[in-house]
């Protein structure tokens, strides 16, 4: 087969500027590319506004379409549940109860803290949730990791807030639609979280690997403190994500840290949680941070 | 004997180019492009591109499928549904579609393997490109996460020919 090359505009006069033309239009449309992709990477806020509209008109497309797929992995699993209900049954009753003696340990517990926060007079500010979404799309052609969630600035949610599941931390918001926002997930390279190890209390960093794991190094150099299995918390250190909330456990150990895993996974997850920062001025500041991203 | 007087409507003769016959190309990388759109939550971007897939597959099929400035705006909206940064696509795929006029030229004679060979290369530039811009953007990723999607890609490169043609034959009629 010979290529189709043949655009040959032979002796037309016209055909040769139509081609001369086409051409310089191309290469005006790739200095543009190429002046707009500088844009993007020194001042990422230039396209906030158009960014925002695309996030709004792909989102309601999968929203719908998450609402099929749910319904038919539900089916799917639905009618697993159904096989074996019996012995279900029964395990389910026995994890209950268990879960009750640890439902009341815990309300002691935290009567207990409340009670000795009154007495060391700590003031914490009051949190709450901004709002509820659905994870209704990825990045998943792309080597960076961000999540759509299916709630925008209608819904009260502005760059930079925390993002979490039920399970643990999910991300950060870098672009927020009307109806929809993309988030930053705890596994993507550029996300550095401030953590710490539940055993220990040992200060960690979690930075994402870009494949659905995260990667923690101690703060401090010496013998690697990390064990298979250990849970890493965020440390409210900086001031964005608030303290306590669970991110991964440990999977491997490596030279100096270790790989774990997200504990929630977007995948699975049926809504995600948006919430205030943990200190407001950190909302800021991560606008600040989302331009030199 | 088939007389085409008796054959249904539509069926034989009477049958030409579809009325939108030179547009449906770009349209349909627009439609790939939207693909990003779709409900996938995946914990590694190992997925194929698909706009950038199809643009190829027309690129290659024919040399006129579009002008080659075209494919400009259709990587601008390729970067706003995906999410990349803006600009990255808008620059790589016209500088493919020139690229690919040059080798045309180059080339004598052009079969389904060369086909793949080239389309393996512009897949494999297109996310070294896209890993090299986002290490710029603050996500210093280790090559080896990737080379997964490099080989996806190249793999899945095969479909989005054959999709290419079949949308060719329907819309000139054949």
């Amino acid at each position: 087969m010979v290529a189709s090359a043949g655009r040959r505009p032979g002796l037309s006069r016209r055909a040769q500027y139509g081609l001369f033309f086409g051409f310089v239009a191309t290469v005006g449309a790739i200095l543009v590319g190429l002046i707009m992709l500088i844009l993007s990477l020194a001042a990422p806020s230039t396209y906030a506004a158009v960014r925002g509209v695309a996030l709004d008109v792909t989102a309601p497309a999968a929203g719908a379409l998450n609402e099929i797929a749910t319904t038919a992995t539900g089916l799917v699993s639905g009618a697993g549940n159904y096989w074996d209900a019996a012995r279900q049954n029964a395990r389910l009753k026995r994890q209950r109860d268990a879960m009750l003696h640890r439902m009341i340990e815990a309300k002691a517990i935290t009567l207990e803290n409340i009670e000795l926060k009154r007495a060391l007079s700590l003031r914490e500010r009051e949190r709450g949730t901004v709002a509820a979404g659905r994870v209704v799309g990825s990045s998943f052609s792309s080597p960076r990791r961000f999540a759509i969630l299916s709630v925008g600035t209608r819904d009260g949610v502005a760059v930079g807030m925390p993002v979490r599941a039920a399970d643990g931390l999910i991300g950060r918001v870098i672009e927020a639609g009307r109806f929809a926002s993309r988030v930053l997930l705890v596994s993507d390279r550029a996300n550095i979280v401030p953590a710490r190890l539940v055993r220990g209390g040992i200060p960690v960093i979690a930075t994402g690997r870009g494949d659905g794991t995260v990667d923690v190094r101690p703060l401090e150099v010496g013998r690697n403190p990390f064990r298979r299995g250990d849970i890493i918390v965020t440390s409210g250190t900086g001031g964005l994500y608030p303290p306590l909330w669970p991110i991964a456990r440990i999977v491997r150990l490596d030279d100096d840290g270790a790989i774990a895993r997200p504990l929630a996974d977007p995948g699975q997850i049926s809504f995600a949680l948006v919430e205030r920062p943990f200190e407001p001025e950190a909302i800021a500041e991560a606008a600040r941070a989302g331009d030199a991203r | 004997m088939v007389r085409s007087a008796l054959a249904p409507r539509g069926g034989g003769l009477a049958r030409g180019p579809h009325r939108a016959a030179l547009s449906i190309p770009a349209i349909s990388v627009l439609l790939a492009s939207f693909t990003a759109a779709l409900p996938i939550v995946s914990l590694n971007g190992w997925w194929p591109d698909a706009g950038l897939l199809v643009l190829l597959a027309w690129r290659l099929l024919r040399a006129d499928a579009f002008p080659a400035w075209v494919a400009a705006p259709l990587g601008l909206v390729h970067d706003l549904l995906t999410g990349s940064p803006v600009g990255l696509s808008m620059m790589l795929w016209p500088s493919f579609m020139l690229a690919l006029d040059v080798v045309d030229r180059r080339t004598m004679w052009r079969d389904y393997w060369i086909e793949w060979l080239l389309a393996a290369i512009f897949l494999a530039i297109a996310e070294v490109a896209e890993w090299q811009v986002a290490t710029w953007d603050g996500a210093e990723l280790r090559f080896a996460t990737v080379a997964p999607a490099i080989i996806v890609a190249i793999f899945s490169y095969p479909l989005a020919a054959l999709l290419a043609s079949r949308i060719d034959r329907w819309r000139l009629g054949r």
